[in-house]
């Protein structure tokens, strides 16, 4: 095992952080323009429609309205705005919700994320293996019935939507055979706590919006990885080793190690549209994730709680980002042992 | 040339199969509602009635006919589609081929800025967008999906534009005193098209999909109606727990068999013309 070269190691992830942490900056500076820039302000909308329901209950409102003209700094000109909200933001305090007054949206949002995190990670990394090792295996055998099964499957496979493929699991194993629940995370009246009852009860519940991803998913990345292994089967390496004589098998490694790197990359951007994905198959669940909390944000036009969801959800995708970064670093030799620019 | 581009296509079954499907489709969606005439969004007969005689694929909720709703809808969503693709075609072809031929600072500009855009979760900046948005109409929804998912394209084509430039055959061009334009329009444009083409496929397929998308988490065109908007309200009224099969199933499965028989038409047009894939 060479040494590892730990500077140009460092250099790469530096880089990485730096564009990281600066396209973090433009996504917040879009969630601040973007509802003082639309036509129609709809800011202003939003608190009108509040003072109208005044009249209702009077007090409460009178405080959400103050607090909303402070926090989104009503009045105040534009850059004094902007750097509040970057002042607020950076100590961690995400507005106060609408629909939750008083909570902090934070608050709001703590108990909803875990529930997403929970579904979207295994599940993205489970379509990502079944995925890529299906693909790899379909492109070295080429041509043959396993292939074209493959192919011809994935093609339809990825295009299916997570939710719908989540309604047709629900309809078949939920409602006409009754094997699996039909909705949320776990059975209606049990207590979130860390006994056998719940957990069982979360896993049942687990098990269908689990598969949706999970099958929707994979069939892109079997396409995608088939056509880097047909690529790199003809490549100098390859016709060389096999000349060689070396072992199919062996030469399947290595290029199976070729094709992991670009993969790897390629779920990094993948992250953003499966957690998209994500959102709605929590929907069509009922399943008390951030999907179902933005869902109520979003009908009933509570910004600064929709604010923050994106405040955090594009925090966790760079964060996520990074580690797949970081684990990329590691994989790639041409980085980990400094030669080469592998960018 | 002309023959020699499309006939082996025309050898090749996916391509025949892809292709059957997807002119299937886009003639259900411009003669369906013709031929069809029953208004989508008006009262047509007894609520929730599973398929008949005389409403071929049930009714909603609300007594609408959803065969009216899915053929309305299909229309609807290829439109958006076709929008969506000509949108980012158009800002991905743009930004490549300037990037590519300015090269420099331009270059590494439009690449950061490319990069930054790529990165940038697009469904949740569509979401986001689209809830400030009181009116939505099915153009608005093309152009916030439009704009935002262009990028991987515009580096595509720079990458490739790259390595063509570097060729002798542009650099005898350029000699023979071809300006940036006349040498884009001649040299570099056709060497790109099929792979544009193929692109701008893959764009309608964002478009139709990212609309259902949007449309399921409530922030759909508020006009109008759409294969996402007709499961949106599938998702509303519980159709799937009350076993209303009828309602969500056909939308779906058009925008399954619209999505896919597109991709395998790319996937066939890749096999044709990549000499890497060809088989051997």
């Amino acid at each position: 095992m060479p040494k590892t070269a730990l500077k140009p190691f460092l250099k790469y992830v530096g880089r990485r952080f730096f564009f990281l942490i600066l396209t973090y900056f433009v996504a917040i500076t879009i969630i601040f323009i973007l509802p003082r820039a639309i036509p129609g302000n709809p800011l202003s909308q939003l608190l009108s429609r509040i003072a109208v329901q005044g009249a209702a209950n009077p007090e409460t409102i009178s405080n959400v309205q103050k607090s909303l003209m402070e926090e989104f700094g009503v009045g105040k000109p534009i850059i004094v705005q902007y750097l509040s909200f970057l002042g607020r933001l950076f100590r961690g305090d995400l507005g106060t919700s609408i629909n939750f007054y008083p909570k902090k949206c934070l608050d709001v949002l703590a108990p909803f994320i875990p529930w997403t995190l929970f579904l979207l990670i295994p599940a993205t990394l489970t379509a990502w293996i079944i995925g890529n090792t299906l693909g790899a295996v379909a492109g070295n055998k080429r041509g043959t019935w396993m292939d074209n099964l493959v192919l011809n499957t994935s093609l339809v496979i990825s295009q299916i939507p997570y939710y719908w493929l989540g309604m047709l699991l629900i309809y078949t194993f939920s409602v006409k055979l009754g094997i699996f629940p039909t909705q949320g995370g776990y059975a209606q009246g049990l207590l979130p706590s860390f006994s056998f009852k719940f957990i069982t009860s979360v896993l049942y519940h687990y098990v269908l919006p689990f598969l949706s991803i999970v099958i929707a998913a994979i069939g892109g990345w079997a396409i995608g990885t088939r056509l880097l292994v047909i690529y790199e089967l003809d490549a100098d390496y390859t016709i060389f080793a096999v000349n060689l004589g070396m072992r199919d098998r062996t030469v399947f490694k290595y290029v199976f190690r070729n094709i992991l790197l670009p993969q790897i990359t390629g779920l990094a951007l993948n992250l953003g549209s499966a957690l998209g994905g994500a959102l709605i198959t929590e929907l069509i669940f009922n399943y008390p994730g951030t999907g179902y909390i933005l869902f109520r944000a979003l009908s009933t036009l509570d910004y600064p709680l929709i604010q923050a969801i994106f405040v955090i959800l594009i925090v966790a995708i760079y964060f996520a980002n990074f580690i797949v970064d970081f684990v990329y670093a590691i994989v790639d030799p041409r980085i980990r042992l400094g030669q080469g620019e592998g960018s | 040339m002309w023959k020699a581009m499309i006939r082996p296509l025309f050898k090749s079954p996916k391509f025949i199969v892809g292709m059957t499907i997807f002119l299937l489709i886009v003639l259900m969606a411009i003669f369906g509602p013709i031929l069809y005439p029953k208004d989508p969004t008006s009262f047509a007969g007894m609520p929730e009635q599973p398929p008949s005689k005389e409403y071929p694929l049930g009714t909603d909720t609300y007594g609408g006919d959803l065969l009216a709703k899915v053929l309305n809808g299909t229309r609807s969503s290829l439109y958006v589609g076709f929008l969506v693709a000509i949108i980012s075609m158009s800002i991905g072809l743009l930004v490549g081929i300037f990037s590519a031929m300015k090269g420099g600072i331009v270059d590494e500009l439009l690449m950061s800025f490319t990069n930054i855009v790529l990165t940038i979760p697009s469904i949740l900046l569509a979401i986001l967008i689209a809830s400030y948005l009181r009116i939505r109409s099915l153009e608005v929804i093309a152009v916030i999906l439009g704009i935002l998912s262009w990028p991987w394209f515009a580096r595509a084509i720079r990458a490739q534009l790259m390595s063509l430039i570097n060729r002798e055959y542009v650099y005898l061009s350029r000699l023979a005193g071809y300006g940036d334009f006349r040498l884009a329009i001649e040299d570099l444009i056709p060497a790109i098209a099929t792979y544009t083409f193929m692109a701008f496929i893959l764009f309608i397929n964002g478009g139709i999909l990212g609309e259902a998308g949007l449309s399921l988490i409530g922030l759909g065109p508020t006009k109008g109606v759409t294969l996402g908007v007709v499961l949106q309200w599938a998702v509303l009224m519980e159709a799937v727990r009350r076993g209303l099969w009828w309602w969500f199933i056909p939308p779906g499965l058009v925008i399954v068999l619209l999505t896919s028989s597109l991709l395998i038409i790319t996937t066939a047009m890749d096999e044709v013309f990549n000499p890497k894939l060809r088989e051997r």
